[in-house]
């Protein structure tokens, strides 16, 4: 009884203090590949939204206001952090940042609304992106199609 | 054994049809009359444990309901399901709960989420629906919006079990006060002792299978299905996945099988000394309660190494995992788990000689081995109780099966001591597979390649073994790209039905710890949104009150 207390009373003493001073000391930093607030690139973004596709908990949204203009909102409080947008991204636009400390009083923070200009492809009537398109084709190469 | 012929030797033609298109898992397709038969002679001749009872809406197939009930034939590693047609104008079918204890919770859920009535049911009550929802509205059914909000309807309130003559009512809960969880129990009270108890909860049901089978996808799935726990969420997404994969016949490269084996058992590595700690603070003994949780601390930081977040980890999808586990990261884990063996080993130790915590623990919740196997409990739960059961073994998933795991901890006395130490051996074990499966995985693709569609209408069953217990998935796949149903049983789910068994006739101040000790996990139990409206007068008490009580009786 006695020696198991002791026991009980070493492991403690080993341990010692553990707790970290955190919010009033910044937190250690987060391991490499840590999946935190997401942060998209509007210059790289194409409006397919392949993102609110796959989106499990429906946070983004995609609304066409007309032909010419893409409207992506993303709306963060209810993102569940999964980063399954940024993996399906076809041109590495969404990024998962190191951003963990999100909370707010204002949901507006967790926000981002981009708007797309866009063009309407004049066999299928869906819209694409203007201009990029086939500079980007002719940066990165393309196929030939065989008909 | 083969277990069809027997089958078909014993009822001949009652059996409709019989199919195993995967090894070990048997469809059978009997008349609704049969199923009592049939699930007695299942239950009691070939020892099959009843595991889940499945109410599903096929109107749109073949204009009637189906139902489904499961058995797991341990011995022979097999699953037996027995489906049954209930035509639109007779929604009865015969209760099995007379029979198997273990069903009772399982048709009352079929009831109030299809409408499909087990007569002769012994306490046929709502058990999952909220107290005001209107009667004759059944959630699950196809024709049933997945947002509609009914109104609420006040006069179909549950009632409550009438209390004994002579006893007292003690309320734990709605806000169940040791775990800081919502469930609810009323404890019939003589003097000090227990004499019975009334168990309501699902306050925390959130719809997750209406949402899985009428708006979400196939790869959006694995993400709630982790969010149905908030320990063990890990093993619902590969149950779901594994499930999925069985239905669709898709071939998981063995590299990711082993990235999933490895998790699962990490995650095992943190849930035990949570459960440790949260135990230890029940009884009082706070030491415990800190150095388990610093212990555990570094495998969370390890499963933010590994998956880029703590504790939902998201690397599930249907077909593989989604991050690979690199070379570099393998002398951190390493370095982890024995630092880790080595703490667990020192704390062993410590505790096993405090004779306090013996006096807290030993014959306390006495589960005997026959209620055990009635009431089918499962996980450590059951193996604290002398049943050797373990999914690992009986029906391998992931990489068990290449692994080798072997080694089935289990304690015959069926006490709380016996559920503990099942669960501070399972951990040291886990340490082991866990560099084992490191060093033996093989190099290769972490995702397999899927060129088509998921088939409509194939079925599939999958169990892993969480912490707690069996987590079992049922899948019907279906148009869409999205499940035709889906089916979750939560471990807690089968242990909480032998709760009332286990506190009869303890004193008040050992049923936290009793009902602790089976690791419940409600939001696990419960997983759709419903709003309580609780009436009487009855006393509740508080969680420093009991915490008090429960730590005053030590000191006696």
């Amino acid at each position: 009884m006695l020696l198991s207390k002791l026991r009980e009373a070493l492991i403690c003493l080993k341990a010692g203090r553990v707790t970290l001073p955190y919010p009033f000391k910044p937190a250690p930093a987060v391991a490499p590949g840590f999946r935190g607030k997401l942060i998209i690139d509007i210059e790289k973004c194409i409006g397919c939204a392949g993102c609110a596709n796959v989106c499990p908990p429906r946070a983004i949204k995609v609304t066409d206001v007309n032909k010419e203009k893409r409207i992506i909102e993303f709306f963060l409080e209810r993102c569940t952090y999964c980063a399954r947008c940024e993996e399906v991204c076809p041109e590495k636009a969404i990024e998962m940042s190191n951003e963990f400390e999100t909370s707010t009083n204002n949901t507006q923070d967790m926000h981002i609304k981009i708007e797309l200009d866009m063009n309407t492809c004049q066999r299928c009537g869906r819209c694409f992106v203007p201009t990029n398109p086939l500079d980007k084709m002719m940066e990165t190469g393309f196929r030939e199609d065989n008909d | 054994m083969n277990i069809i012929k027997t089958l078909q030797k014993k009822f001949g033609k009652e059996i409709l049809e019989a199919r195993e298109p995967v090894k070990r898992k048997i469809y059978i397709t009997i008349p609704k009359k049969a199923i009592k038969k049939f699930a007695e002679y299942i239950f009691n001749e070939l020892k099959g444990r009843f595991i889940i009872n499945v109410g599903t809406d096929t109107r749109s197939i073949s204009n009637d309901y189906a139902i489904t009930y499961i058995f797991s034939l341990d011995k022979e590693k097999t699953f037996v399901s027995l489906e049954a047609h209930v035509a639109n104008d007779d929604l009865n079918v015969d209760s099995i709960t007379p029979i198997i204890p273990g069903a009772n919770w399982a048709e009352r859920e079929v009831y109030d989420m299809v409408g499909i009535h087990p007569k002769g049911h012994p306490d046929s009550r709502r058990l999952v629906l909220a107290d005001d929802w209107p009667g004759g509205v059944y959630p699950l059914r196809k024709d049933f919006p997945y947002d509609k909000k009914p109104k609420s309807a006040p006069e179909w309130k549950v009632p409550l079990k009438k209390t004994p003559e002579k006893s007292t009512i003690i309320s734990l809960g709605p806000f169940f006060p040791v775990l800081e969880e919502p469930a609810y129990f009323r404890l019939f009270i003589e003097g000090e002792q227990v004499v019975g108890c009334d168990y309501r909860g699902f306050y925390n049901h959130r719809g997750i299978e209406k949402l899985g089978d009428s708006k979400l996808t196939y790869n959006q799935i694995p993400f709630i299905a982790e969010r149905i726990c908030g320990i063990c969420g890990f093993i619902h997404s590969t149950c779901y996945c594994e499930a999925v994969e069985e239905a669709a016949e898709i071939e998981v490269p063995l590299r990711a099988k082993y990235i999933r084996t490895i998790m699962l058992e990490l995650e095992r590595l943190h849930s035990h000394p949570l459960w440790l700690g949260i135990a230890g603070h029940i009884i009082g003994f706070e030491t415990v309660l800190m150095q388990t949780w610093r212990m555990r601390e570094p495998i969370m930081w390890l499963c933010e190494a590994i998956t880029g977040n703590r504790k939902t980890y998201g690397l599930n999808l249907v077909g593989g995992v989604r991050r690979d586990i690199p070379k570099d990261l393998h002398p951190k884990i390493m370095d982890v788990l024995t630092t880790l063996e080595k703490e667990w080993k020192t704390l062993l130790r410590a505790i096993q000689g405090d004779t306090t915590l013996m006096m807290r623990l030993k014959n306390v919740g006495r589960l005997s081995n026959e209620d055990a196997k009635k009431i089918c409990v499962t996980g450590p739960t059951a193996r604290g109780s002398g049943v050797d059961i373990d999914s690992r073994l009986d029906h391998p998933y992931a990489a068990y099966s290449e692994i080798g795991f072997k080694k089935v901890v289990s304690y015959p006395e069926g006490d709380t001591l016996a559920r503990t130490l099942v669960r501070l051996e399972e951990t040291l074990i886990s340490i082991d597979i866990v560099k084992r499966a490191l060093q033996e995985m093989p190099e290769g693709p972490i995702m397999a390649e899927i060129t088509e569609e998921i088939p409509p209408g194939k079925e599939a069953v999958r169990v892993v073994e969480a912490p707690r217990g069996e987590a079992i998935h049922y899948v019907i796949t279906g148009p869409d790209n999205r499940p035709f149903r889906w089916k979750v049983r939560a471990p807690t789910y089968a242990n909480l039905q032998a709760i009332p068994v286990m506190i009869q006739g303890l004193p008040l101040a050992d049923v936290p710890i009793t009902i602790g000790s089976i690791d419940p996990c409600f939001s696990c139990t419960e997983r759709m949104i419903v709003v309580d409206k609780r009436t009487g007068k009855e006393k509740v008490i508080t969680h420093n009150e009991l915490l008090e009580y429960s730590i005053k009786r030590k000191l006696k």
